[in-house]
């Protein structure tokens, strides 16, 4: 973990008390930063920090259970890895559990490696979907300060067309196409027409035309 | 039941019943002509008579000693006397109320009797299917409280886990952390009384779990359960004997209680010998006297046997050899035993095999 790079919370939800104080306590010893609920609306209601985290969620509570929270994060767009805790590992569940995108799923009492390791993995997939989520709303960010007539160059170069043919296509001349790109590539903040494309692909705007 | 003997079977009571109407037709004939009682009046005796024998009887005997009653009735009592003849209004009248009489009574006499051995039977089939029905009730809560049991007690350990591997990983920081280490280890000792509490509580429960002791047929609860598994064992084909010793006493039990603790024997024994394969799979239970107040019964395996120093252990809780077992099936059926002030114990055969030995005292 990089100075740099802010600390990350656990949310710890578990109806019993004294699992989730322990939850807390060997959570904390790790040097961790630790949030407990008891119970699913709790976590709900409660506003969050944002920083990278992860849930480490009991399967069977009072209220709304485990996997009805997954179920409920994953429609209101809420993506947080989860790591399942449970008292009774029965298959299905922990199959329902995984393909939900679980990151782990412990039968009670587990090993502390066990636990420790997959909220280690639960944040560092929460960090790496944060730092692609600041990317894309950064990169939108700048498409969305181009003019209209540059969006319009910026399609047609990353298709592939070279500056005459673009100039033809917009029925202007090659210097000032020449222009547009140049501004194209400073406010993208590209390097290179490949970084271009690949910032197009990631926008959703890239469709390479055959000629 | 061959036909031969069917026939044998109802021809000697009708026969004696028919027997029994005639003496009794004959003794009233000759008192009543020793007497000269008028014909009006022994036509009604005889009527008595016939009422009689159609209740106890069915119609073939009792329209046989209406024509009897009706033949002596002219011939000994109306006129002219010593003949028989169609003289008088009661000639008529007399053969026709006779046989409509027993006509009429045995027919109602066999329904009644048929809506009663009707009646007798739903009785035996409710008394069985409640019997069965309070023993898969008893072996759902068993269940249901072994995963209950099981989950309540998770919890503290889980958390004493949890706990026991934060003290150390508090210890082992650089700095050590002493006083979160110290609230792990206060939640360990928590946490442990808890789980301890919650063992305590159910103790109880059972404790107080009404039992209605009463006196009870053990061969008959034996028998019972042989009923109930003897199906199953024959399939697997274990076969179940039973040996039980004739003029037992009562003992003092719970009768829904004991038929567990022998439902359990039995399917562990059963269990016990479906891996054999070179000997005959065999389940005997036996009863018998023990000691002077006391009766003792036996379930002998022909199964693989128990390792000498799991003897004991096999009645501990949770404990179990079977690889689906909960391991609480002979602990129960301990406490249960000793409840009833008996004892429950297991030793090895002489030959492969275990025998499970339990003792009730005598109903007193």
């Amino acid at each position: 973990m990089g100075m740099s790079e802010p600390t990350a919370i656990v949310f710890v939800i578990d109806d019993d008390e004294s699992v989730r104080k322990s939850l807390a306590s060997l959570i904390r010893s790790a040097r961790l930063r630790v949030e407990t609920f008891a119970s699913a609306q709790q976590f709900l209601t409660t506003p969050r920090t944002n920083v990278p985290s992860c849930l480490v969620l009991d399967v069977r509570m009072p209220g709304l259970s485990g996997l009805e929270l997954q179920k409920r994060l994953a429609e209101i767009n809420i993506d947080i890895p989860i790591v399942f805790i449970t008292a009774h590992g029965d298959v299905p569940t922990s199959v329902r559990a995984m393909k939900a995108g679980a990151v782990e799923f412990l039968t009670k009492p587990f090993r502390d490696e066990d636990l420790l390791d997959a909220i280690q993995q639960a944040i560092a997939r929460d960090r790496v979907a944060r730092l692609q989520e600041a990317q894309t709303i950064d990169l939108r960010t700048r498409y969305e300060s181009l003019t209209a007539r540059e969006r319009e160059v910026m399609e047609l170069v990353v298709s592939g067309l070279l500056n005459k043919q673009i100039a033809k296509k917009l029925g202007t001349s090659e210097v000032t196409i020449k222009v547009h790109r140049a501004q194209v590539m400073k406010k993208m903040r590209a390097d290179s027409l490949a970084a271009l494309v690949r910032m197009s692909e990631k926008l959703g705007i890239a469709h390479p035309r055959e000629l | 039941m061959s036909n031969k003997a069917n026939l044998a079977h109802k021809f000697w009571p009708l026969a004696a019943q028919l027997l029994s109407g005639t003496g009794a037709l004959a003794l009233l004939t000759l008192v009543c002509f020793r007497f000269h009682a008028n014909s009006t009046t022994v036509a009604l005796l005889y009527l008595i008579v016939i009422v009689l024998v159609s209740l106890k009887s069915s119609l073939v005997p009792s329209a046989l000693i209406s024509i009897m009653a009706y033949v002596s009735l002219d011939y000994f009592f109306t006129e002219p006397l010593f003949t028989l003849g169609l003289n008088q209004t009661l000639d008529f009248v007399a053969p026709i109320s006779y046989l409509s009489t027993s006509f009429v009574i045995t027919r109602l006499m066999s329904r009644v009797r048929r809506s009663i051995e009707e009646q007798k039977q739903a009785e035996a089939t409710l008394r069985e299917a409640r019997s069965e029905l309070a023993l898969v009730t008893r072996a759902m809560t068993m269940g249901e409280l072994a995963a209950s049991i099981a989950h309540e007690i998770n919890q503290p350990l889980t958390a004493i886990v949890n706990n026991g591997s934060a003290c150390l990983r508090w210890l082992a920081n650089e700095p050590p952390d002493v006083a979160e280490a110290q609230e792990a280890a206060r939640d360990i000792i928590r946490d442990g009384n808890r789980a301890s509490e919650i063992i305590r509580r159910i103790r109880a429960l059972l404790r107080k779990t009404q039992t209605e002791k009463a006196a009870l047929d053990i061969n008959k609860t034996i028998q019972d359960v042989v009923l109930l598994t003897g199906n199953e064992a024959a399939a697997k084909g274990v076969e179940i004997q039973m040996k039980l010793a004739a003029d037992l006493p009562p003992v003092m039990g719970d009768r829904v209680q004991v038929q567990q603790v022998i439902l359990n024997l039995v399917m562990n024994g059963v269990e016990a010998t479906l891996s054999v394969f070179d000997r005959p799979r065999q389940l005997v239970i036996s009863s018998s006297q023990y000691k002077s107040d006391e009766v003792i019964v036996a379930v002998k395996d022909s199964g693989v046997g128990i390792d000498l120093n799991q003897l004991e252990r096999i009645f501990d809780a949770f404990y179990t050899t079977k690889p689906k077992g909960l391991g609480m099936g002979l602990a129960i059926s301990r406490s249960i035993l000793e409840d009833h002030g008996g004892l429950l114990w297991a030793t090895a055969n002489e030959g492969p095999g275990t025998t499970f030995q339990f003792t009730l005292p005598n109903y007193k």
